[in-house]
């Protein structure tokens, strides 16, 4: 028995520590009619190859999947904002009865001429899939027409989950690489997953530069097409979103010889950790002793203000339902800084090796869900008391409609949460929400008809002896 | 005046199954379920929940590969018994993707075999509609569901006496909420369909249902093949729909007004009801009349000759044109992301002069703004992007608003509506030039 039980089929995908047996299963295909949170193989792709800010995203296929996606991601940029204008071939019945190629091939050709972009990507989506075009030689063609790179991604939309439009993005990707010479000036890196939502890199990147290291690429967070195309020059690969870009990572180890480490930007000790792991990879005494200067000095800045706010949502019970692993074993960290407990942990992609690792570092009685679905997160919620949910909007009016908090940790969060500041951030979040005098608010009114109330006694005095009460 | 452009860029429409999930809502204890890959249904949850502010849940049959090799009826059977053991609806909407129309899966005839051997089919009633993204966009797809949903439940029996007020195209629960107060207060006997007031637009309560409450009732869409005639309230402009259906099967007399904004538009629907029913408009609602009127002086000088545009869903560009044009003001741009001709033809007779465009995109429109010294931008806030570049005051009215608080709450319909656009139009105008109201 599981511990909830909506849906036939899905009882693997959840369990208790202590109870259940761990792992769970999961990496399979969402079950029809259980309204899961997952989205598809394109918007895997488009997540992470959008925030290239110069770039031109084209999605070949009807309207919707471009309208839906336009703008979607909150990863802001320094310079360029092509990558926030949604560019569609827009196909019709014709284009689905005849094919979509020519026009494909012709869109190509006045986006190119119209907007000058120094590279562009091509998505397919599901119907391109289905009839066929040959995405991969309209591009070729248009490459040595154009004089840019075009890169097909491979993204029909039912060709799996999210995790396959991670790696379609990556192959895109691996082709950019490479492309230009470059020499950096000293001890280099690439941050790979991190998207520079509500502008994080602005609390992040500054210290690996005070560190004497130079950031060759950011895949992809305000990127530009050109850093990528010289990204082989750096010594190593610190990789924050796993989910989405070790594959990438591994690609690069193969071909060009960088090492990666995972880390992490998120919470007070990932952030530390993250600094120690390049400063320890580069060797030199100077630069660990610069990463220990940094930290300290962040360390003492921060403190008082993570303090004050940790006195505040120490002991409450935080839910976590993310799209990726990583993000999530962040949390439970940052959730021990602010003294929380976590009492659910979930996740749309996550794979055996990510929730063994989550087993590992919650408490008994936490419960583990892969692939949820509203009906099971409401339930959860209750069952375990929750105080507090972190996930996406789509799951923020569940939350509000249920009475719990909500801390907004996706594409469209606007506040940063990376780095030192940006665990301040966290903090406050989950203080103003947890602690809003909004939830003690009386959602039922008493109803006074009868009641004798005070307007209804005074009118009676007034009736009785005809004198203004002052009472 | 279609687009010549071959790509779209920065799209002015949604596409159809979006607009079947406006209809779904609105009826009472009914599920919407999407036929095809499990993106689709995210991304439009994702969408309605932004703009409603509302928890959104549409299912999804979650088709894969082997789906999309072998068909998808087997996923679309387990996905409507699940939709059933998980949310317990009286209603099922299905509507179809791109994907589920491509591969050529016969939904109507798999849902007949699943009535035919599902036992907890028995009580549900089952709407397929066939929606795929690249036929027409999401108003199109409204059309097509609330006529599907019509087409399926409407039976002849004896006279009600009653009304049908079809809501021919997408608004606000806010705006729901004025029709329904106008016909109650008119004293009318009515069955208004679809009904978001509620369903988009839930109170907090203490109990969270898994369907929302509210929306039209069952016996309300089976009884609208019994009423004395249908109005299609948002249905000017557009293609046969369910109201024409009904006075087709049924011969129930059909009528076809444009949104009611604007004196003229809220003035036609109140004609037409005192037509049907021998009414006269109660004396309050004269009185918002007035009020409007007295608005519209107030703000004459503020709004007069000021160039705009209005883009968005067809009725509701029309409407607020109208408005426009009442008030004095220069429409330079009337557009819409859909590729509809009657719109196209009653846009240019209001605003003649104006540009008017069907299947624009905002690259479209931005580069009209740029040589028609637009002041004012009116629609949906996908039109931000032109706002901030051209530094533009846009007054967001519509589906899709994502950036701002309230969209359930705005009220543009009826006398009172059309004063809240007035005053909106003149204070976007005063916000963006800091000047004091006169």
């Amino acid at each position: 028995m599981s511990i909830v039980n909506i849906f036939e089929g899905r009882e693997g995908h959840i369990a208790q520590k202590g109870g259940q047996s761990i792992p769970l299963a999961c990496s399979s295909d969402s079950l029809a009619g259980a309204v899961s949170q997952r989205a598809c193989v394109y918007s895997g792709a488009r997540v992470v190859l959008n925030p290239i800010t110069d770039a031109l995203h084209l999605v070949h296929g009807p309207i919707g999947c471009a309208s839906y996606t336009w703008d979607i991601r909150g990863s802001t940029s320094s310079g360029p904002d092509l990558y926030r204008n949604s560019f569609s071939t827009d196909m019709k019945e014709l284009d689905v009865i005849f094919g979509g190629e020519k026009k494909l091939a012709a869109s190509l050709r006045e986006l190119a001429e119209k907007y000058h972009p120094p590279a562009i990507f091509v998505y397919s989506t599901c119907i391109v899939g289905i009839i066929g075009d040959d995405l991969t030689s309209i591009c070729k063609k248009a490459c040595l027409e154009l004089g840019i790179p075009v890169l097909p991604v491979k993204s029909e939309g039912f060709r799996g989950s999210k995790n396959e439009g991670y790696k379609a993005a990556c192959n895109a990707l691996a082709e950019l690489i490479g492309i230009r010479d470059y020499r950096p000036k000293g001890p280099s890196i690439n941050l790979l997953g991190e998207y520079n939502v509500a502008g994080d890199l602005s609390f992040v990147k500054p210290f690996f530069e005070e560190m004497g290291l130079e950031v060759v690429a950011t895949f992809t967070g305000d990127s530009r097409v050109e850093e990528i195309m010289r990204a082989q020059s750096a010594k190593l690969n610190l990789v924050q979103c796993s989910g989405s870009m070790t594959y990438l990572a591994k690609k690069m180890e193969e071909k060009y010889g960088i090492p990666y480490r995972r880390i992490s930007f998120f919470g007070l000790h990932d952030m530390s950790a993250a600094l120690r792991t390049a400063a320890e990879f580069f060797g030199s005494a100077a630069m660990k002793e610069k990463a220990e200067e940094i930290i300290r000095r962040e360390m003492e800045r921060v403190s008082p203000e993570i303090e004050a706010y940790r006195s505040r949502v120490a002991g409450k019970k935080a839910a976590i339902y993310m799209g990726g692993a990583a993000k999530a074993v962040s949390l439970v960290k940052a959730f021990q800084e602010l003294e929380m407990e976590v009492v659910i942990i979930g996740t749309q992609t996550g794979n055996r090796e990510d929730y063994e690792k989550i087993a590992y570092i919650i408490k008994e009685g936490t419960v583990i869900i892969d692939d949820a679905n509203p009906l099971e997160l409401k339930e959860l919620l209750i069952r375990q008391n929750a105080d507090l949910l972190v996930a996406g909007v789509k799951e923020r009016f569940l939350a509000y409609k249920m009475g719990i908090a909500f801390c907004d940790f996706n594409h469209d969060r606007t506040i940063s949460f990376e780095g030192y500041t940006g665990m301040v951030n966290f903090a406050r979040e989950v203080s103003i929400t947890i602690n809003s005098p909004v939830w003690q608010l009386p959602v039922k009114r008493e109803c006074c008809v009868g009641s004798g109330s005070q307007l209804a006694s005074i009118q009676g005095v007034n009736d009785d002896i005809k004198e203004p009460c002052h009472s | 005046m279609i687009s010549r452009s071959l790509a779209t860029v920065n799209p002015c429409s949604m596409c159809m199954p979006m607009g079947s999930v406006l209809v779904f809502r609105g009826i009472e204890g009914c599920m919407p379920l999407f036929h095809g890959s499990q993106g689709c249904s995210t991304y439009m949850r994702l969408y309605l929940a932004h703009h409603f502010r509302e928890p959104v849940d549409i299912a999804s049959t979650a088709l894969s590969e082997k789906g999309a090799v072998y068909g998808g009826s087997a996923n679309l059977m387990q996905g409507l018994k699940n939709v059933i053991k998980g949310y317990n609806p009286k209603v099922i909407g299905i509507a179809t993707t791109c994907l589920a129309e491509t591969i050529g899966d016969d939904v109507p005839q798999i849902v007949r075999e699943f009535q035919a051997q599902e036992p907890l089919a028995k009580d549900v009633i089952i709407i397929p509609v066939s929606t795929p993204s690249y036929a027409a966009s999401h108003e199109v797809g409204y059309r097509v569901a609330l006529k599907g949903l019509v087409q399926t439940l409407a039976r002849k029996s004896k006279p009600n006496g009653r009304i049908n007020m079809l809501v021919g195209s997408i608004i606000s629960p806010a705006d729901v909420r004025f029709l329904r107060r106008l016909f109650d207060d008119w004293g009318l006997e009515y069955i208004l369909m679809p009904d978001i007031s509620e369903t988009f637009d839930a109170t907090l309560s203490q109990d969270l249902p898994l369907i929302p409450k509210g929306g039209t009732p069952l016996e309300d869409i089976r009884d609208c093949a019994n009423s004395k005639a249908t109005l299609t309230i948002g249905g000017w402009v557009q293609e046969p729909g369910a109201g024409d259906y009904l006075e087709k099967e049924f011969r129930v007399p059909h009528v076809a007004l444009p949104l009611p904004i604007s004196l003229e538009f809220t003035d036609r629907l109140a004609a037409n009801l005192e037509e049907l029913t021998g009414l006269s408009m109660p004396e309050s609602y004269e009185r918002e009349r007035g009020r409007l009127l007295d608005s519209m002086v107030d703000a004459h000088k503020i709004l007069a000759d000021v160039k705009t545009a209005v883009y968005g869903d067809t009725e509701m560009v029309l409407g607020i044109t109208r408005i426009m044009m009442e008030l004095g003001m220069k429409p330079q741009i009337v557009a819409t992301g859909a590729a509809n001709p009657a719109f196209a033809e009653n846009a240019a007779e209001i605003a003649p002069g104006s540009k008017v465009s069907m299947g624009a995109d905002f690259s479209q429109i931005a580069e009209e703004a740029a040589s028609r010294d637009i002041e004012l931008l009116v629609g949906p806030f996908t039109g931000r992007g032109i706002a901030r570049r051209e530094n533009i005051p846009l007054l967001r009215v519509g589906l899709p608003n994502h950036d701002r608080y309230g969209a359930s709450h705005q009220l543009f319909l009826g006398y009172e509506g059309s004063m809240n656009l007035v005053e909106g139009m003149a204070n976007a105008l005063l916000e963006s030039r800091e000047w004091v109201a006169t």
